[in-house]
């Protein structure tokens, strides 16, 4: 029984889950990202790439300037122009948009692989200074509330971007025009069309930010929580986000949630030694749970109509 | 044909231009690149005197399971099925394999060599398996489960061998050896190191038996695709759901079968590379990308048991030439994917219409375009 105690003591602590938003926000962004995208009608299982592709850039950047808020700028559009290409070869050419996913994965961990070597020789990159790290800022007054300050507002700046940037897409999607056109682009692109609706623009617009999103996450891993890019460091982050956003049934405060529940389990197992189940099994959880709600066991998760089918005018 | 042909081979010389492109900008030479690759692919051009035979022989060894795992994304596709996850179907053959092959490592040949090879079979069927049960009772998207699949499977090995209890005691992130009797043979004698072959010991030659089991693997998916109901099943439903339910085809049903045919193919194949090649479960596993290569197989080959080969063999051949350009060209090998998603994006980009894979990466039953009369080949 001392297990059980144990772990309620530890849930007890405000490191914990301080520990797991941080975690849930580095799934949170480009969990965001994939919402905005499939709401749109694009399929995207590239944050994965789009988040190397920033993490290594952010860190290139960094290094030669010294300037994290510069370099974060850099990662971020470097995601969001992994995702244009996504976005050309997708919308433009209709092409598979599964296949271009993948494509954008394999090419993100292979030409950041393949950069290292040639701009760093076969070492390692070297490390940022912890000045050219992105900040913890504590948040004045907010961070002296009692166990939720420690928890909120006592953390890296991205994550205070990253929660308003949750509120944001929550509104802009599901409360104004902008929204309402996404997702009718994404469930009926030809009724969408016919009401004057430029399908194109929208679902351009939408899988670049779902890149800028996911740039910022890489940005935030590199030189938030890491202080250095090592190759294919996402290691299955941008997967796990792609779980959230289902497991979330393509809403953004539902991949939230699920990203604070695949980041509790995180938290967990980085916070302690109590718990004896291998760190192996323990990382498994976020995919067994996203399988245990595609089956259909806690309600069906259902993806918009149009999500992943190319849009040609005058085909219906 | 002739169309047939030209898509893919465009695509690679697309990649091959673009990949040289990015060689050049970065004040590398993509002709010494590619002639590494040449030298290590298939042992033409070698510039620092490598063996030309076995450059071959390891071209072949990486040409094995990625035929067979290609076998296991194309024959999906014919269903219009995605199937990502044949890298954690040959990962559960792997594990299959190793976990028979270490336990029961005192059994004769006879008896072990088939059972770790049906045993991975098996394990790759069931975990391909839950994907198509999933997907033909309650919809559930094949693309997203076979990628939680993998991971599944991925993380489980790194359970298994780090701490876990397929771990070596007192030993690094590996597995005790398989028995002597669960081991493909190779084709030239491993053991005796005065039999010298093309100038080298023939122990170093790795090709082994797992060669004639690929070949197979690809008989068999040819077989089964054009000369039985069951093939025909999966390609009426591959070109109009309603329409196959229609002719009285059991949709469900098919999806199943299809799914546990390809996990088969996909299992043997991790079965084999641990049987043939590897002899243990190694950290190695941890990285290895045979399945996701396939997916680029498949599409390559155009889905064809021909096409397939082929692009097994360039695959193949580009895997073995990446170290062999890093150690003559000093161009990291890393960019053999960045060249593999190149073709995925330019086969991605104009192929697939051509081919009309119908209800590719939709997520429900749709109506294949009216003016889309192309002919699956």
């Amino acid at each position: 029984m001392s297990f059980l105690s144990d772990i309620g003591h530890l849930l007890l602590t405000a490191d914990l889950w301080r520990a797991t938003l941080e975690a849930a926000v580095l799934l949170l962004l480009p969990a965001l990202g994939g919402v905005i995208s499939e709401r749109s009608g694009v399929v995207n299982i590239a944050m994965e790439g789009m988040m190397l592709t920033g993490a290594f850039f952010t860190v290139v950047a960094d290094l030669a300037w010294h300037n994290p808020w510069l370099a974060a700028l850099v990662g971020i559009i470097a995601g969001g122009l992994m995702a244009l290409i996504h976005a050309v070869v997708s919308i433009r050419f209709r092409a598979d948009q599964i296949v271009s996913g993948i494509a954008i994965n394999i090419f993100a961990a292979g030409l950041t692989l393949f950069l290292v070597n040639r701009i760093y020789g076969l070492q390692d990159v070297g490390h940022v200074g912890q000045s050219a790290l992105l900040p913890y800022i504590n948040i004045p007054l907010l961070d002296q509330i009692p166990f939720l300050g420690r928890v909120v507002f006592q953390q890296n700046v991205v994550v205070y971007a990253a929660l308003i940037l949750l509120v944001v897409v929550q509104v802009v999607l599901f409360q104004t025009r902008l929204g309402l056109r996404i997702r009718a682009v994404g469930e009926h692109p030809q009724a969408a069309d016919t009401a004057g609706i430029n399908v194109y623009a929208i679902r351009y617009g939408a899988v670049i930010t779902s890149g800028l999103l996911s740039g910022l996450a890489g940005a935030f891993l590199a030189i938030g929580i890491s202080n250095t890019f090592v190759p294919n460091m996402t290691d299955g982050r941008g997967y796990i986000a792609l779980a959230a956003m289902i497991f979330g049934k393509w809403r953004p405060l539902g991949a939230f949630v699920a990203c604070l529940i695949f980041g509790l389990g995180q938290a967990i197992y980085d916070n302690n030694s109590i718990i004896h189940v291998s760190q192996y099994l323990l990382s498994m959880l976020p995919y067994i749970l996203t399988l245990i709600v595609l089956a259909g066991l806690v309600g069906r998760s259902i993806p918009p109509a149009a999500d992943g089918v190319p849009y040609s005018p005058g085909t219906e | 044909m002739a169309r047939g042909f030209a898509v893919p081979l465009g695509s690679v010389i697309f990649a091959f231009l673009v990949g040289g492109l990015i060689v050049a900008v970065t004040g590398g030479n993509p002709l010494a690149a590619y002639q590494g690759l040449l030298c290590g692919g298939f042992g033409i051009g070698c510039a620092n005197g490598e063996n030309p035979a076995l450059q071959i022989s390891t071209t072949i060894v990486f040409f094995t399971p990625l035929l067979m795992t290609g076998v296991a994304v194309a024959l999906p596709f014919r269903a219009g099925l995605f199937n990502i996850g044949a890298e954690g179907q040959l990962l559960a053959g792997s594990v299959a394999c190793t976990v028979i092959g270490v336990k029961f490592s005192s059994l004769p040949a006879p008896i072990l060599l088939p059972m770790v090879l049906i045993g991975g079979a098996l394990a790759g069927a069931v975990w391909a398996g839950i994907a198509g049960v999933l997907k033909a009772t309650v919809g559930a998207h094949e693309v997203v489960t076979t990628i939680m699949l993998n991971y599944v499977a991925q993380w489980f090995v790194r359970f298994l061998i780090i701490g876990g209890p397929l771990q070596l005691p007192h030993g690094f992130s590996v597995s005790p050896p398989i028995g002597a009797g669960a081991r493909l043979p190779t084709f030239l004698p491993s053991g005796d190191n005065s039999l010298i072959i093309f100038g080298l010991p023939a122990g170093v030659y790795r090709v082994h038996t797992g060669l004639l089991i690929a070949f197979v693997a690809l008989a068999v998916f040819a077989f089964v695709l054009w000369r039985t109901s069951l093939g025909y099943e999966i390609r009426a439903v591959g070109q109009s759901q309603p329409a196959a339910r229609y002719g009285g085809i059991n949709v469900p049903r098919t999806v199943i079968v299809t799914m546990l045919i390809a996990g088969a193919f996909s299992g043997l194949a991790g079965a084999i590379q641990i049987a043939g090649v590897d002899h243990s479960l190694s950290d190695k596993y941890f990285n290895d990308t045979t399945g996701f290569d396939a997916i680029a197989v498949a599409l390559l080959g155009l889905g064809s048991a021909v096409g397939i080969l082929f692009a097994s063999i360039l695959f193949g051949a580009l895997h073995a030439g990446g170290s062999v350009m890093q150690s003559d060209a000093g161009i990291s090998s890393s960019l053999v994917q960045v060249v593999q998603a190149l073709i995925l994006f330019s086969i991605a980009a104009n192929f697939l219409r051509l081919l009309r894979f119908p209800n590719l990466g939709r997520r429900r039953a749709a109506q294949p375009p009216p003016g889309a009369g192309a002919k699956v080949t």
